[in-house]
């Protein structure tokens, strides 16, 4: 069975043909095509600044007998670089999640070790099934100031290479986004719109750690959001939406004491809800609401308060 | 008050506290500068420091605390706590952070008061057990003063992590002692 | 003449209630008395340089002689007692001062107010109805304390009907009274009981901009908080007018009855200059109003 040899990009290879003397007459083929003889330096197979592509099965052949002599995958890839590791809370307080991966491939087989180090305790971190790349720890202690040591080290044929995080229990806890982000006209209300999300299902104890949102909208029309920061309740009513415009709301959560903000929820659009239109019949309707519209800009029914610099 | 109102106004408090604590411990951090008020610092905890109250509590046993417990330790924790704060707020330099020491060591007994007045409105003994630490960190134990402020950084990084665990403590206790349905307006209220 | 004090008056300097009536002694020395053949019979009560009638006197003895007043109101400083020594030359025995005046009444209508002045400080004044004049030296003291804990009293300077407490704390129930004193009595207020966040008169938010946005008809008003959410939650009411016109309109307050750093106008004019100003309160509505914000400026866009 053939082995497997790994090599550096831009290495130069060279492959004996087995036991063949040096002076023997062989054949080499790659992925069965011929090498020419340009590669070939006696019986021994020259690759110079090997790339990528050249990665697959080698074969050499005895000149005469065909025999084969020698085979070999040849892997040709990179040392690892430092891994970009991540850990995160979205579960607190169960536990919190590490996940990795490399800044750029190494087109051969890694392999992945990580450590949890709470002050002088070695926790057990679990690898999920899926996705690949990413384990769990599931919380012992709470409420601690001890901060945590991850170390991922990643190994491959050709290099090691590691990358370690500390951190702070409450550093790290930043919730999934509000789920089922509703949004709704209000009858009759047409500068309104009613807003209602779920806790992210991720997060297993709202009562005892309670979430509070932050919620942007803005009309299609505009770029620049507008924000609602709300500390209680799954559901709020925006009271300025511009009449008639249709608008995109998003919601993010954050527990209320400590950690980061989660990303923001899947975007709803809604439009506020706005007057049937009158099914116009005759001259004199249209000239009635013409009047009636002309009327339409006047200030809503507002207090007048006061005069000038009145408190 | 009844129980429910003054768990939450000890809840409001708590969180008060945190929030003036974020600001004043950044700030004092300062005070004592490089290496104590770099984000990544993270110095070992001597034995002085061990004697701080920790808030740290097996997830469990957290979760199963009768009520009396976890006021309990909330209520000693502060206790000592605040002892040691006021053992900061006698030495530092600079007038305006010695009020704003001042005013949070204020603050702090407030929240003592507060736990107490919840127990005993639950009708919970308030734990008994020395007021205070024989010898505080934040007292000339320590031999240097580096030690000193390596005992100070301890000290307000416990404080903080505290008022987290109370905020949780608090909200939970809410949950199981709902304020009472009728606000009771006091008639003495003068405005 | 007698040189060494040949007697004296009790009570020494006595305050004394308005309305009420006061005996005071004259005691001759009996040195005196051998000396200057002088008796209690002869003596002379003065009240300013004026005679008290000497229905008011009373020999108690050889060396003592009393004055009654049923009225303190008629009494003055210095009152002084005489006598007629010699046969006629008038000669002082000795002097008091009389201060007149009331208790003082219990004070009223104690109120506080927690004024913010800046992100973190939040001062407590409190103010009260003294009551009477007393014509005494009278102090005030705000007292306050926790249910286990009181606090050094505030002492009113140049007034004495109002203190400020510097730094109040929040959260936590406070009993707050005023007590009154001076020598012929003391007073307590009733007393309040009360969280300080529920007395809070903010600062108004601040830094306001005007946006026009796409649409003629709309501006939208941002501004900056200057209360933390951990201390209180806000409600806002906004006030606009046409830069031209005297007449305020009002945002519906319901439109704008939860914390938030923005709201869109709507129903304008376009093309018009529109002045904006905006207060706050705690969202339960409990508390004050703070003043109005400065006056912004913005133009709707034209149609």
């Amino acid at each position: 069975d053939s082995h497997i040899q790994y090599e550096r990009v831009g290495a130069d290879v060279t492959m004996k043909c087995g036991s063949m003397d040096w002076d023997a007459a062989v054949t080499w083929m790659a992925n069965g095509t011929d090498i020419d003889d340009s590669h070939l330096n006696g019986s021994y197979l020259i690759l110079k600044n090997v790339d990528l592509t050249q990665s697959g099965q080698y074969f050499c052949y005895e000149g005469s007998s065909w025999h084969l002599k020698y085979q070999t995958i040849l892997r040709v890839g990179v040392p690892p670089k430092e891994p970009v590791l991540m850990c995160r809370s979205n579960n607190y307080p169960k536990g919190f999640y590490c996940s990795w991966h490399l800044p750029s491939p190494t087109y051969i087989p890694n392999t992945f070790n990580i450590s949890v180090i709470h002050g002088t305790r070695e926790m057990v971190c679990e690898k999920d099934v899926f996705p690949k790349n990413r384990c769990h720890i599931r919380y012992l202690q709470l409420f601690s100031t001890v901060k945590y040591k991850v170390t991922l080290t990643v190994t491959n044929a050709l290099g090691k290479n590691s990358t370690s995080l500390t951190f702070d229990e409450f550093a790290i806890v930043k919730p999934d986004p509000p789920e089922s982000v509703v949004a709704k006209p209000v009858p009759n209300n047409p500068r309104r719109l009613e807003v209602s999300w779920q806790n992210p299902s991720s997060w297993p104890d709202p009562e005892s750690f309670p979430l509070k949102f932050f919620l942007r909208y803005r009309p299609l029309i505009l770029d620049q959001w507008q924000h609602v920061e709300l500390s209680d309740g799954t559901s709020h009513t925006i009271t300025d939406a511009y009449a008639g415009k249709e608008y995109i709301i998003q919601v993010a959560a954050k527990d209320n004491d400590i950690g980061t903000w989660s990303d923001w929820s899947v975007a709803v659009h809604a439009t506020p809800w706005t007057e049937e239109p009158k099914h116009l019949t005759t001259e004199v309707q249209i000239t009635e609401t013409t009047s009636t519209s002309t009327s339409s800009f006047m200030p809503p029914p507002t207090t007048k308060i006061c005069d000038k610099g009145a408190g | 008050l009844g129980a429910g109102q003054s768990i939450q106004k000890t809840y409001d408090l708590t969180r008060y506290l945190e929030h003036q604590l974020r600001t004043l411990a950044g700030t004092y951090l300062n005070y004592l500068g490089p290496p104590f008020n770099e984000p990544d610092f993270n110095p070992p905890r001597l034995a002085r420091a061990e004697r701080v109250p920790s808030a740290t509590v097996d997830l469990d046993l957290w979760r199963g605390l009768t009520d009396n417990a976890r006021l309990a330790a909330n209520y000693r924790a502060y206790s000592r706590l605040l002892c040691y704060l006021r053992g900061l707020d006698g030495q530092v330099g600079a007038v305006e952070l010695r009020h704003r020491l001042g005013h949070f060591c204020s603050s702090l007994q407030g929240l003592v008061l507060s736990i107490a007045g919840v127990m005993s409105s639950l009708g919970y003994p308030l734990p008994a057990g020395p007021a205070g630490p024989p010898l505080p960190p934040g007292s000339s134990a320590a031999p240097n003063d580096f030690l000193k402020k390596m005992d100070d950084f301890w000290l307000l990084k416990e404080l903080q992590t505290w008022l987290w665990r109370s905020a949780k403590d608090f909200n939970r206790l809410k949950k199981k002692v709902p304020p009472a349905v009728v606000t009771l307006r006091l008639e003495t209220r003068g405005f | 003449g007698l040189v060494q004090s040949c007697g004296h008056i009790i009570p020494e300097s006595p305050v004394l209630a308005l309305g009420s009536n006061f005996t005071a002694l004259c005691i001759l020395n009996e040195s005196c008395l051998d000396f200057g053949n002088i008796y209690a019979s002869q003596i002379i009560w003065k009240i300013k340089n004026k005679v008290v009638p000497k229905e008011q006197y009373r020999e108690i003895n050889r060396t003592v002689s009393s004055v009654t007043f049923n009225d303190t109101s008629s009494l003055a400083t210095p009152l002084t007692c005489n006598v007629l020594a010699d046969g006629q030359i008038e000669q002082n025995i000795y002097g008091i001062s009389v201060t007149v005046g009331l208790p003082p009444e219990k004070p009223k209508n104690l109120s506080c107010i927690v004024y913010q002045v800046s992100k973190l400080t939040y001062p407590m004044k409190c103010t009260w109805n003294p009551g009477r004049h007393t014509f005494l030296d009278t102090h005030f003291r705000l007292k306050y304390r926790w249910s286990r804990e009181s606090f050094p009293d505030c002492i009113p300077k140049y007034v004495n009907n109002s203190c400020t407490i510097s730094d109040v704390q929040f959260f936590v129930n406070l009993e707050v009274w005023v007590e009154a004193a001076n020598a012929l009595g003391k007073a307590e207020s009733d007393r309040l009981v009360f969280d300080p966040i529920e007395i809070v008169k903010p600062l108004p938010p601040h830094n306001l901009s005007v946006n026009s946005g796409i649409l003629p008809t709309v501006l939208k008003l941002s501004w900056e908080n200057r209360i933390s959410a951990a201390v209180m939650k806000l409600k806002f009411n906004i006030r606009y007018r046409i830069s031209s016109d005297t007449n305020w309109m009002q945002v519906p307050p319901e439109d704008i009855a939860s914390p938030r750093t923005s709201f869109s106008i709507q129903g304008l004019r376009p093309y018009t200059e529109y002045v904006f100003s905006i207060r706050c309160m705690k969202e339960d509505g409990v508390g004050f109003w703070s003043d109005w914000s400065e006056e912004k400026v913005g133009v709707t866009t034209e149609d």
